[in-house]
């Protein structure tokens, strides 16, 4: 008995948890959240910019569908937080797959807040390169960016006229699922070479790897996962799908810890047994 | 309410001294002082003083698009917080004037603050600054927008400097003058140019040692002696190797590091005529890949064993790679699976599909987050600078050996600069912790 | 033959690290300005590679439907797949290439409920197997298995509301983990890593390493 519980089929985990995310889901529970330090340095930046005239902050989307679960809400709500303090925003994309990320979170928030395309916000749209693009950004912006994803040029565009270079942006903010916040291009490259004040989020799983960059400071501040994304949520007093996503995923992780509790019992368990055979042989 | 402007004759002179190949001189100080005009009240009682000593350089290490303005910073427990310092810049002595920033004198930055510019003087907490890059013209055209004008190299820059507060202005009369230029070094970095210098030439020199001595000793790497266990165990089960490459592309140094990994695989299952495939996420990869395989069929003697079909190129997107990839783990079952590259996450559903098909797996990677997944599920995991260390281990190459040996010694040195660091910071000595600060 | 495949390339490799290497010191805008000119061709070289990879997608999935080999219906329905979302996109509601993407129309359509779910599903297992992963393998061994076991309960609790219910220490234990001891490990790791990645860097400009060009490198 305890050797079929100790290799219990990996289905029966499957369909607890499967379980533990269906029930928290169609009976939400709603958990209070308390937003820490580090996600609260990217709502204060943004805060801070309220009434200075002509702020613009640069929201990049390096990420795909499969990290949208995640991404997507704390992008819609730095887009929420922009657009209630009357803050510009111009949105990019590292991503070829984030474009139509950014397009459905841009078209809602806009048109929820009244905001005015190319007045109050744009596009631009994907364009290859990373690295080099931050660098063609960081020397001259039009040369990089030209027009935007309607075809209308950056040049003309109230939102981005006063953008020369990526040191204009008062604020610049990466939502990256890969590896372009850290390693290959706005902390190398936006940080290290123009001095760009960045904020980022990331997957959960990436997060232990930003924390050297929040403490030399070239991150003022980071939001980690879906977690991250409701603290925003209760900054910017708008809870979304984030802060419903808390209960199921703290219910998948009491479910885990739970297994993995009963796994090192019946491993003990095992343990014993197989000294006392040992002794009695 | 009008503005009222305050018109202050100052005595003083200005000398500029000649720039040198790497510094510009900064513009003499200006030594303020106030005279009253007729009507109105005194600047000197309603305005804090003008502060006493306000220069404008060249910003250093730049590419003459910058100039910085430095003034003795104010008691900040007793100005106003409504008092400003604002600088204007002409091209001309005698104007106009266009504004180009201002600094609020209780809130501005010291320039202690910014060792890149001013260094590491005990002086500089008593100075603040602004870095003018830019000011604002008014538009030609009536009613249009102001535009913004760029500092320019080696042209000469007048600027004004006033103190602000509400709707009074106290100016310095005399004119702060200055030519930003460029700089052909960046001289903040030159620690980094130093250890860049330091590394390379340790790696090339035990380069060169390792190949007047190749056997220079490799700790043991239990993950890497079992490769050879791994392929003869695929031998013996008549099931083939799956190589599986991470998802950078060819520009990544894990992913070079899998290629030097892949080339003594190859040699092996050829050696055993045993079935290897190679998964390749990138089209550079994949070319490379072919390569390397067929050249290891070559080396080995067995050219014809070559299979092009069998160094593949599965998906550019990372979970139709990974659906992929799980999708032939399951149908064909191979009894060794190598990841080696950076991975992220599909490395679990990998490493997930491999264990219930019970397949030996062996991982490499620098990818730090996905290591815990790969420790916890693969029977043998190389971390970090071991995926590097592997094509050294396996192929036993001078060159590959020696840029190991010189890493090593790289680290022992950094190492050595942490403690040593970390060792004075506590008894409160700085200047080695600011000597090897990357500004 | 030769001297283009081997030497060539790795005298472009010296000159443009030793170039890129430069640039990085040399603030002058005429550097700058070369390197904003190797930027642009960098980004025009990676967009190609787009079309190398599509070649080599459909040339690989081609040939096994020629062949009719093992698994050859998934290859046919990559062509269908493909032929889809570009049919669309170049559709582009009946505007075609040479304006901008319309918002609205089939390709959005595809993308929104077919390519989204199914990303998003991939990803999703993932919660599965860790669950799966996790009781195989956190199993208290060893003292250092323990000390993992401990760290994954802290930071698993820490990260979400109910470990601050449980216990109200558990978010800020959790911010200790990741703050310190996990950066420690992580700073200890990237600094070899980083060394590695300069020490392979120079081996390939100076034409030391050239496992990049295949072959036995040599």
């Amino acid at each position: 008995m305890i050797d079929r519980l100790i290799s219990i089929d990996r289905r029966i985990i499957f369909g607890f948890v499967a379980v533990g995310l269906i029930a928290t889901t169609l009976w939400p529970v709603l958990l209070p959240i308390r937003p820490t330090s580090n996600v609260r340095k990217i709502y204060d930046t943004i805060e801070n910019l309220k009434g200075k005239k002509d702020a613009v902050v640069l929201v990049s989307f390096d990420y795909g569908p499969g990290s949208a679960p995640e991404l997507q809400p704390a992008a819609i709500n730095i887009l929420r937080h922009c657009m209630t303090n009357d803050i510009k925003v111009v949105g990019m994309a590292l991503w070829p797959d984030a474009v139509g990320l950014a397009q459905a979170a841009f078209d809602s928030m806009s048109t929820m807040y009244g905001k005015v395309y190319s007045r109050d916000w744009t596009f631009l749209g994907y364009k290859t390169g990373m690295a080099t693009l931050i660098i063609n950004m960081g020397q001259d912006f039009r040369s990089a960016f030209g027009q935007d994803m309607r075809g209308t040029s950056t040049a003309e565009m109230e939102v981005t006229r006063s953008i020369s270079r990526l040191a204009d942006f008062d604020y610049v903010v990466a939502l990256a699922a890969g590896n372009s916040l850290d390693r290959t291009a706005w902390i190398p490259f936006a940080v290290d070479r123009y001095k760009v004040k960045l904020g980022g989020a990331v997957t959960a799983v990436m997060s232990p790897d930003m924390f050297p960059y929040l403490q030399s400071g070239q991150l003022n501040g980071l939001i980690s996962g879906l977690a991250g994304a409701a603290e925003y949520e209760t900054l910017v007093k708008a809870p979304g799908s984030a802060v419903r996503g808390m209960a199921p995923q703290s219910a998948v992780h009491v479910i885990i810890i739970l297994f993995i509790i009963f796994g090192n019992v019946m491993y003990f368990l095992q343990r014993r047994r197989d000294r006392a055979v040992r002794a009695s042989a | 309410m009008t503005k009222t402007r305050l018109s202050i004759m100052l005595a003083a002179a200005l000398a500029i001294g000649a720039a040198s190949a790497w510094v510009d001189e900064p513009a003499m100080a200006a030594e303020p002082s106030l005279t009253e005009t007729t009507g109105g009240p005194s600047a000197a009682q309603l305005l804090p003083p003008l502060p006493e000593l306000v220069e404008m350089s060249d910003l250093p290490n730049d590419n003459g698009t910058g100039l910085v303005v430095t003034w003795t910073a104010p008691d900040t427990t007793v100005v106003p917080k409504s008092v400003f310092y604002r600088v204007a810049i002409g091209t001309s002595p005698d104007g106009p004037f266009y504004p180009a920033g201002e600094v609020n004198a209780r809130l501005g930055l010291r320039a202690s603050s910014n060792p890149a510019i001013f260094g590491w003087s005990p002086k500089n907490e008593g100075l603040q600054f602004l870095v003018v890059r830019s000011y604002l013209v008014p538009s030609a055209a009536p009613g249009g927008e102001p535009e913004r004008v760029g500092i320019e190299p080696d042209r000469t820059y007048f600027a004004q400097f006033s103190v602000v507060s509400g709707g009074m202005e106290a100016t310095l009369s005399n004119v702060l003058v200055c030519a930003p230029r460029q700089n052909w070094f960046m001289w903040t970095k030159l620690n980094l140019f130093v250890f860049l210098v330091f590394v390379g030439v340790v790696v090339l020199v035990f380069i060169e040692l390792a190949r007047r001595n190749p056997n220079m000793y490799i700790r043991k790497i239990a993950g890497l002696d079992a490769v050879e266990e791994a392929v003869g165990r695929a031998t013996e089960m008549g099931k083939p190797v799956y190589f599986v490459h991470g998802l950078e592309p060819i520009s990544n140094i894990s992913t070079i590091a899998a290629l030097n990994i892949l080339g003594p695989v190859a040699r092996q299952t050829f050696k055993y005529e045993t079935e290897l495939k190679v998964l390749n996420n990138d089209p550079i990869v994949l070319a490379v890949s072919q390569e390397t395989v067929q050249q290891a069929a070559l080396d080995v003697g067995r050219p014809d064993s070559y299979d092009e079909d069998k160094v593949m190129f599965v998906a550019s997107n990372q979970f139709s790679y990974a659906a992929a990839v799980e999708g032939m783990m399951v149908r064909e079952r191979p009894a060794t699976v190598l990841l080696m590259g950076y991975f992220y996450a599909e490395s679990l559903l990998f490493t997930e599909t491999g264990g219930h098909i019970g397949a030996i797996q062996i991982a490499g990677t620098d990818a730090y987050t996905q290591l815990p997944f790969f420790i916890t599920t693969c029977d043998y995991t190389l971390m970090g600078e071991e995926l590097y260390a592997a094509s050294a281990y396996l192929s036993r190459e001078p060159k590959l050996l020696g840029s190991l040996r010189g890493q090593d010694l790289g680290k022992v040195v950094f190492l050595g600069i942490l403690a040593l660091g970390a060792i004075l910071e506590l008894v409160g000595v700085h200047w080695f912790t600011r000597l090897v600060t990357p500004l | 033959m030769l001297v283009l495949k081997r030497t060539v390339p790795v005298i472009i490799a010296f000159v443009l690290g030793i170039t890129a290497i430069a640039i990085y010191f040399i603030p002058h805008q005429k550097a700058q300005d070369l390197n904003e000119t190797l930027a642009l061709w960098d980004r025009i070289i990676a967009a190609f590679a787009f079309f190398l990879g599509m070649y080599s997608l459909l040339y690989i999935h081609g040939q096994r439907i020629r062949r009719r080999q093992a698994g050859w219906g998934y290859s046919a329905f990559v062509y269908v797949g493909f032929a889809l979302m570009t049919g669309t996109a170049a559709y582009n509601r009946g505007h075609w290439v040479l304006v901008a993407p319309v918002p609205g129309g089939a390709y959005d359509w595809l993308f929104d409920y077919v390519f989204i779910p199914a990303e998003s599903t991939m990803f999703a297992i993932l919660a599965f197997f860790i669950a799966s992963a996790a009781y195989r393998t956190f199993r208290a061994r060893t003292i250092e298995a323990v000390i993992l076991l401990v760290a994954a309960v802290i930071v698993m609790l820490g990260r979400v509301p109910v470990g601050a219910l449980i216990w109200g220490q558990f978010p800020a234990l959790q911010e200790w983990v990741m703050s310190v001891p996990n950066m420690a490990a992580k700073r200890g790791l990237l600094l070899g890593v980083y060394l590695g990645a300069v020490a392979t860097a120079l081996r390939i400009i100076f034409g030391i390493e050239r496992a990049y060009l295949g072959g036995s490198g040599e």
